[in-house]
């Protein structure tokens, strides 16, 4: 057995997608100061051809990596890189003691069924606006706060020319306050998966429209929310925003893909 | 000195040894005995390369104890997978600390030099017993805790390396010494762990 494999093997396996699992483990078994790791595993997909598989598994733990130095270089808050493997297909990235935003917007956690929450009666809009705040206390952050740091945080990446590919509130974590890094809660963007590099108009306003889409199917009432989003973004971009503005304005009209008809 | 075991790597290559010496006063001599001991022949050259299997690390250029084990990790990750790209794990240390893929520049920038007065000296290998003596026979100098590197990094030339300071990392920290460093310290950690894919 490979070396990554072996630590993939002593780690704790803590979710697990189509496309790759998720574990968190140590580098290190020594050492009381050792940190926790989250372990990304693109595990072998038997569907696809050995070498096409290898290939592309390869192509995009790389490429995930390098989206993710970007960033840092960037100022956007994303997890430091700790290892890679691109032969066994592991990224291994600082773990972010926190929470998705997803999930303390009142969204519930993501495995969680649709018709549990609609079943479950005390969901009341009022009682969530609540409990929102509730859950947001710990961070000591308001909801509007909230937005704006996700509006800053995508413009600071848009601005390094990253476009993320699959902004979700689920993709984003308010890391608890600590003595470090900064000792106050800061949004942090995660899953570099489908990031890339580009300095189009189109690209850059498609990325905030998934954004839009993900936060009015997965939060009610989200279009104030929203609305805190884009003005921060708006602050941040400066003069790049009025093209991005234009452009999201006919992208919410047409949807994601353009229409390659003539 | 600290000793970090990493299960996962065959035992020959499981166990890092770690020690920091400040006030080294042997440099120009050390960085002459490795020149010297690469190219001894015979059985004489073996034994000399064997008292000087170590990787000699200029401190200066560290940012935090971190960075130095992302650039350990992957050097034995590369031992293991037949993928160095010099001619031992050592050597594997050096270059991976280094941005670019240049091996000279590598050993000349964060290796052992006369001007080196701070020095990390790891040895990746089984368990050995006595390092310590062995090592104060070889490197002449103060053995410190590991944590004394915070006095000792050099962020400028740093953040010169590794062309940072025109960032939005660097501006957007505004002269605020701790916060840039922190930030200097996530993105070259970063750099060194990525450094396999970026070729």
């Amino acid at each position: 057995m490979s070396a990554t494999q072996i630590l993939l093997s002593q780690a704790t396996q803590i979710s697990q997608g189509a496309e790759a699992a998720i574990y968190k483990g140590r580098l290190s078994d020594s050492g009381l100061d050792e940190e926790d790791v989250l372990l990304k595993y693109r595990f072998h997909k038997g569907y696809r051809h050995p070498t096409l598989d290898a290939s592309l598994t390869k192509a995009r733990v790389a490429g995930e990596a390098r989206a993710l130095l970007k960033c840092l270089r960037a100022d956007v808050n994303v997890p430091a890189v700790r290892m890679v493997d691109a032969l066994e297909g592991v990224l291994g990235i600082e773990w972010i003691n926190g929470k998705s935003v997803r999930f303390l917007l009142g969204g519930g956690a993501e495995d969680e069924e649709v018709t549990e929450e609609m079943a479950d009666g005390e969901n009341l809009p009022e009682d969530a606006t609540e409990e929102l705040e509730d859950q947001l206390l710990e961070y000591n952050v308001s909801s509007d706060e909230v937005m704006t740091m996700i509006g800053t945080e995508i413009a600071k990446m848009h601005l390094a020319d990253v476009i993320h590919g699959d902004l979700t509130t689920s993709n984003m974590m308010l890391r608890l306050p600590s003595p470090s890094p900064s000792n106050k809660t800061e949004l942090v963007l995660i899953d570099f998966g489908l990031a890339y590099i580009s300095t189009l108009v189109e690209d850059k306003a498609v990325d905030l429209y998934v954004l839009e889409r993900a936060f009015s199917s997965t939060h009610p009432a989200s279009e104030p929310l929203f609305a805190g989003v884009l003005k921060a973004y708006e602050i941040r971009m400066g003069k790049e925003w009025k093209a991005i503005s234009r452009r999201l304005d006919d992208v919410r009209l047409r949807g994601r893909k353009r229409s390659m008809v003539g | 000195m600290e000793v970090y075991r990493y299960q996962q790597f065959p035992s020959h290559l499981a166990t890092v040894h770690v020690a920091l010496f400040d006030n080294v006063t042997n440099a120009d001599e050390l960085h002459a005995r490795l020149i010297r001991a690469s190219t001894l022949t015979g059985s004489e050259g073996e034994t000399e390369r064997e008292a000087v299997n170590f990787a000699f690390i200029d401190a200066r250029l560290i940012a935090s104890i971190q960075h130095l084990k992302a650039a350990v990790y992957h050097a034995i990750l590369a031992a293991t997978q037949g993928g160095l790209k010099t001619k031992s794990v050592h050597s594997e240390i050096i270059w991976t600390l280094n941005p670019t893929n240049n091996i000279t520049e590598a050993l000349r920038r964060y290796g052992v030099s006369a001007s080196s007065s701070s020095l990390f000296v790891v040895r990746v290998d089984r368990p050995l017993d006595g390092l310590v003596e062995r090592l104060s026979t070889i490197v002449h100098g103060t053995l410190v805790p590991l944590d004394s590197l915070k006095d000792m990094t050099n962020w400028d030339t740093i953040k010169k390396h590794y062309k940072l300071n025109d960032e939005p990392a660097i501006r957007n920290a505004a002269g605020d010494k701790d916060v840039e460093r922190r930030k200097i310290d996530r993105i070259v950690t970063s750099s060194v762990a990525t450094k396999i894919v970026m070729g």
